[in-house]
């Protein structure tokens, strides 16, 4: 990470844009700030930053659509803040990753780290290795302490899935869709009781999960 | 005014006007004879038999049939017996005048016939354009009606006019049920007899009262009013004649006007209303939001600077120190503000409760996590059993549920107790304990806990009141229950339970 970063906040609270810049450049990050959507769309073009955390509640426009547009051409992460309870929100967010107000600064750097790299290279390589996990993909072979794990082809691909995405929030529609098929997007049940199987076996404990993290409302992350 | 002799015509003679025409009828033919008395010699006595014929014609145009044909015969007689010679015999001499006697007999017969006929078929075709014009006046003024009031009151002013009896509306109060205190426009107090066999009216849709097969025992006939979507309520008439024949299916199609009428008054009304609260709930849904948002805003804004603070490694002892005391009381802040928003939401009863699936280890974890500072001095004991089904819940309502739960028992228990969290699925509900070692409650209080604003007098703790509150309005918003004990041994147990299936899920087992 040799260049520095540019991070684009769009958020119409001055106090919180001033707040995320304050964090953020004292960790290195650059920042450009919009406090409307229709700058926002703007700076984004013109400043190419490598991330944009975006407020879905803003003045002159849905955040959902700012969003939309932004995705017709930004290929870059986005990171979606919203308030708490307002779950709709969160659906919109699909593909993003996603934060509730208010948040730790700590688990905000993380998922900010964890977006801009997952954006430079996308965990593609054959074999990967989470702690005493290791993932084949060309074999369709996982591992635990060495030991080789017993996976329905499903739940190997749902580990896949979340593995190559280390890190990034992964929402219920998308997890079923690509696992499942179109006609499974609504289906949670079987995603649960299939989260829940294969923690049972990749996890050190099943119950406090380190790998499946359940986010909760939005989807599934792999943990780091 | 031209209904009224419209319901004359309509209706049948008395028996004695029956018989005064038949009377009259030989009275007119007797006097029509006086009179050509004089021409009763052999000459002219074919004359008498044309004034004879043009009296009963004549009398046809008013008189019913039996009357006319009375009048026919008895004129033939009295033409042959007093004017046919040889005269005061029935006795006829010539075959000429036997002939003309014959003659005389049908002609008369077939005039009264015909003319009777003719007249009848105008009175029918006058008494259907009356109705097709009665109908027609009725839509008219139904269609400038606007409201159920209005509606009604056109109806009653029409039915008296048309029919000459009283109606009366009792109608439904939107939700499909009858009041004894129903809105009818003319105000009438019907007794509670009356009013029992409109419910049943009703509920059957079917006619019931005078001159029906059911309480017929009752002053009033009730019929059912009855619209395609809605059925706006019962009418109920007072009249002194049943409905025959045609008389019947014009009613019929009148009362079918007056239905639609009402139904497109409900219909108008019920869209109103669904209006008004769309508008209603915009209302709120705007100012909640412009609310929460200006509450959380700057709590947010505290608990991010001073954790990004508390991370800073320039901080000295002191600095920390303050630091956390001010991310506790944000957190705290945080805490009440949410409630309070949540027990706004709860009054306005705007909770939308959105069910999925979910593993409530997943729910657990989440909520331990985010009281995992308060949880740290407890010896926190969760208890799942391994086969637990997925449950349908909404999970920002339960992590409220459980949150608030938890953290009153980390309020009130002694450092290093324990505090249980069982769960398990019984009798497709979900069930949920929280049991701790405080020290319960008083049995003034145990009655209250769930109130808004009850606190346990002389805690030692802070907060307003709300929690528990909100954890049964969220539990019941699940349709769920949740009852609250003391331990045999000491402490509290909280027990939730909330209807939930367990989830179809088909070939999980043989996928391999």
């Amino acid at each position: 990470m040799d260049e520095i970063e540019t991070i684009l906040i769009i958020d119409d609270e001055l106090q919180i844009r001033r707040l995320l810049e304050i964090t953020l450049s004292a960790n290195g990050y650059k920042i450009i700030h919009a406090e409307n959507g229709k700058n926002g769309l703007l700076y984004a073009a013109t400043h190419h930053p490598s991330l944009i955390i975006l407020d879905l509640g803003l003045p002159d426009m849905n955040g959902q659509d700012v969003l939309k547009k932004l995705r017709e051409w930004f290929n870059k992460p986005v990171i979606v803040l919203s308030v708490r309870s307002s779950e709709e929100d969160i659906i919109a967010a699909l593909d993003n990753d996603y934060l509730t107000k208010p948040f730790r600064s700590g688990e905000l750097l993380a998922r900010i780290r964890a977006a801009i790299r997952s954006g430079d290279k996308k965990n593609d390589a054959p074999v990967l290795e989470f702690g005493t996990l290791s993932i084949d993909m060309i074999n369709h072979i996982a591992r635990k302490n060495n030991e080789i794990l017993k996976l329905t082809s499903t739940e190997f691909s749902l580990l896949c899935l979340l593995a190559k995405n280390q890190g990034r929030v992964l929402t219920h529609k998308y997890i079923l869709k690509e696992v499942w098929g179109y006609g499974y997007i609504e289906q949670t049940q079987y995603l649960r009781v299939f989260v829940a199987q294969l923690r049972k076996k990749i996890e050190d404990n099943p119950s406090k999960p380190a790998l499946l993290i359940t986010e909760s409302g939005i989807g599934y992350r792999f943990g780091e | 005014m031209k209904n009224n002799k419209d319901v004359k015509l309509i209706s049948i003679p008395s028996f004695a006007s029956r018989i005064n025409n038949y009377v009259l009828s030989i009275i007119i033919i007797g006097v029509t004879a006086l009179i050509c008395a004089p021409l009763s010699n052999a000459q002219s006595y074919h004359v008498v038999s044309f004034i004879l014929l043009f009296v009963v014609s004549f009398m046809a145009t008013f008189m019913r049939m039996g009357p006319v044909l009375l009048a026919s015969t008895v004129s033939a007689l009295v033409w042959n017996y007093f004017f046919i010679p040889p005269h005061y015999t029935f006795h006829i001499d010539k075959a000429e005048d036997i002939l003309m006697f014959g003659m005389f007999f049908i002609i008369a017969m077939l005039n009264g016939v015909l003319t009777t006929r003719i007249r009848r078929q105008e009175r029918l075709a006058r008494e259907r354009e009356e109705r097709t014009n009665a109908l027609f006046q009725l839509t008219k003024e139904l269609s400038k009606a606007s409201g159920i009031e209005d509606v009604q009151a056109v109806a009653i002013e029409d039915i008296k006019n048309h029919f000459s009896f009283d109606a009366f509306f009792i109608l439904q109060d939107g939700n499909n049920m009858l009041h004894s205190s129903g809105k009818s426009q003319n105000e009438k107090k019907f007794t509670q007899n009356e009013y029992d066999i409109a419910g049943w009216v009703f509920k059957h849709s079917q006619n019931a009262g005078k001159y029906t097969n059911i309480h017929s025992s009752v002053d009033y006939t009730f019929y059912p009013l009855r619209g395609a979507r809605i059925n706006p309520g019962v009418l109920a008439i007072k009249t002194d004649e049943q409905f025959q024949g045609d008389k019947q299916l014009f009613w019929n199609t009148y009362l079918t006007q007056i239905s639609n009428a009402l139904e497109r008054g409900f219909l108008g009304e019920l869209a109103q209303k669904a209006r008004f609260l769309d508008e209603s709930d915009k209302l709120y849904k705007t100012l909640f939001n412009s609310v929460s948002h200006e509450l959380r805003i700057p709590v947010a804004t505290i608990l991010g600077s001073v954790d990004t603070l508390l991370t800073s490694p320039h901080a000295g002892n002191v600095q920390t120190a303050l630091y956390n005391e001010i991310f506790t009381a944000s957190l705290r802040l945080n805490r009440l503000i949410e409630n309070l928003l949540n027990m706004s939401r709860l009054e306005s009863g705007r909770i939308s409760v959105r069910l999925d699936w979910y593993d409530v280890n997943d729910l657990v974890n989440k909520v331990t996590e985010d009281l995992k500072d308060e949880i740290k001095p407890f010896n926190l004991l969760v208890s799942f059993p391994e086969d637990m089904p997925l449950v349908k819940i909404d999970f920002g309502l339960m992590e409220q549920v459980l949150y608030n739960l938890l953290f009153n028992s980390c309020e009130h228990a002694p450092v290093s107790s324990n505090i249980r969290l069982n769960g398990y699925h019984e009798n497709d509900e979900l069930v949920l304990q929280i049991l701790d070692r405080g020290p319960g409650f008083s049995k003034e209080a145990i009655k209250n806990v769930f109130k808004k604003f009850f606190r346990v007098e002389g805690s030692k703790t802070g907060g307003l009141g709300l929690g528990l509150f909100i954890v049964k309005g969220f539990v019941e918003a699940h349709k769920g229950l949740i009852t609250v004990e003391n331990r045999e041994d000491g402490g509290a147990k909280f027990t939730i339970r909330i209807p939930s299936l367990s989830p179809e899920i088909k070939n999980l087992q043989n996928e391999y």
